[in-house]
């Protein structure tokens, strides 16, 4: 049994496999309990991974190694965020201010408070690093990680909870300040709550989806230009 | 073939982003290079083409699953991290609240007032 499994494993193919099951199932599950903004079902495709792992007590480095050719696949999907940006250019055309005087501070900051409050907690420079990114999509973000170190499953692990808390924050205050433009709620999902906070703008309706993924991308954009450089000034 | 010929675009642009970043030493990444250069390569020819629409609605479509392999890691690092946990925690919950209330107040202060209607309801987008 034992001899079966690591001559399996030898190739990434069962990696692979395990990845694409579990991510179909969660998705399944994901309609079936219709759609919760607090539990994307990336979540519970990697419990699942990570238990079947766990009991067939196959390492997670094994299984790193073949699913990440998977990951390769990141690559030109980072490229192809393109498109989705380029079809929100009549957005930034016509709104290219509040944009402009909006967007830095605002991808500046969601960096920041976390960073300054991890430091302020004594948290090391490692740590720090792999929260640094929490507001960037994930694609972008690895990116960044690599730039400026860190542990990229860290930085998963607060990429999603940040998208979760994002959304759940934007909805409160949306209540409490009584806050109806689509176009602020959509933005401010997409800036701090990244992916998971672009789906939740696109039940909003289509306007809030649209400057959603318009704040997701020029967030990512922007980090990716600043964060690295902010970490060679402070940490050489 | 829509989708390789999309496929082998993205591809290109890629190399081209890593040509960028290793011949001028840019600290991005060679798809986030590779994106701002396909954005603009789109700007000028002002349209995205059916080849590249077909690949990159596909790829984008996949991205939470080309992401896993990271998140499962999540469930291995409790003993690498011990002892920062209560560090990560307040920063994530208490730093995207922060940031949440930020953007929103930025956004309320300088975007433009419109009708209620302009507002949630929009021309159909081109995509």
């Amino acid at each position: 049994m034992i001899e079966l499994r690591d001559h399996l494993f030898a190739t990434p193919i069962p990696a692979i496999a395990l990845t694409l099951a579990a991510y179909l199932i969660s998705l399944k599950l994901f309609t079936r309990m219709g759609r919760p903004s607090w539990c994307p079902p990336v979540l519970v495709a990697a419990l699942m991974i990570a238990a079947l792992l766990g009991l067939m007590g196959v390492d997670y480095n094994d299984y790193r190694r073949g699913a990440g050719w998977l990951m390769l696949l990141l690559g030109p999907a980072t490229v192809a965020l393109a498109v989705p940006l380029y079809q929100q250019k009549h957005h930034i055309i016509a709104l290219w201010r509040p944009i402009l005087i909006s967007l830095p501070p605002a991808a500046l900051l969601a960096a920041l408070y976390s960073v300054g409050l991890a430091w302020a907690l004594g948290a090391s420079p490692q740590v720090i690093a792999s929260l640094a990114p929490k507001s960037v999509t994930a694609p972008i973000a690895i990116g960044i990680i690599e730039q400026i170190g860190g542990s990229i499953p860290l930085m998963m692990g607060g990429l999603l909870i940040t998208g979760v808390m994002a959304t759940t924050f934007v909805g409160l205050f949306a209540r409490w300040m009584n806050i109806t433009d689509q176009r602020i709620l959509g933005f401010a999902l997409g800036v701090n709550g990244h992916a998971i906070g672009t789906v939740r703008a696109f039940e909003l309706g289509p306007t809030a989806g649209a400057f959603a993924s318009l704040g997701m991308s020029l967030t990512g954009i922007f980090s990716a230009l600043f964060l690295p450089l902010a970490w060679k000034v402070m940490w050489g | 073939m829509p989708l390789l010929r999309g496929f082998l675009w993205l591809l290109g642009f890629l190399m081209l982003g890593d040509v960028a970043v290793t011949l001028f030493a840019l600290p991005i990444s060679a798809g986030v290079a590779g994106m701002l250069l396909f954005t603009a390569w789109l700007l000028l020819r002002r349209g995205v083409g059916e080849d590249i629409a077909t690949a990159s609605q596909s790829l984008i479509g996949l991205l939470a699953m080309l992401i896993m392999p990271g998140v499962v890691g999540v469930f291995f690092i409790a003993d690498e991290f011990a002892g920062h946990w209560l560090a990560v925690a307040v920063a994530l919950v208490i730093g995207t609240l922060l940031s949440v209330l930020t953007t929103l107040a930025l956004m309320l202060r300088f975007m433009p007032r419109t009708p209620a209607s302009d507002a949630t309801g929009e021309p159909a987008a081109h995509d």
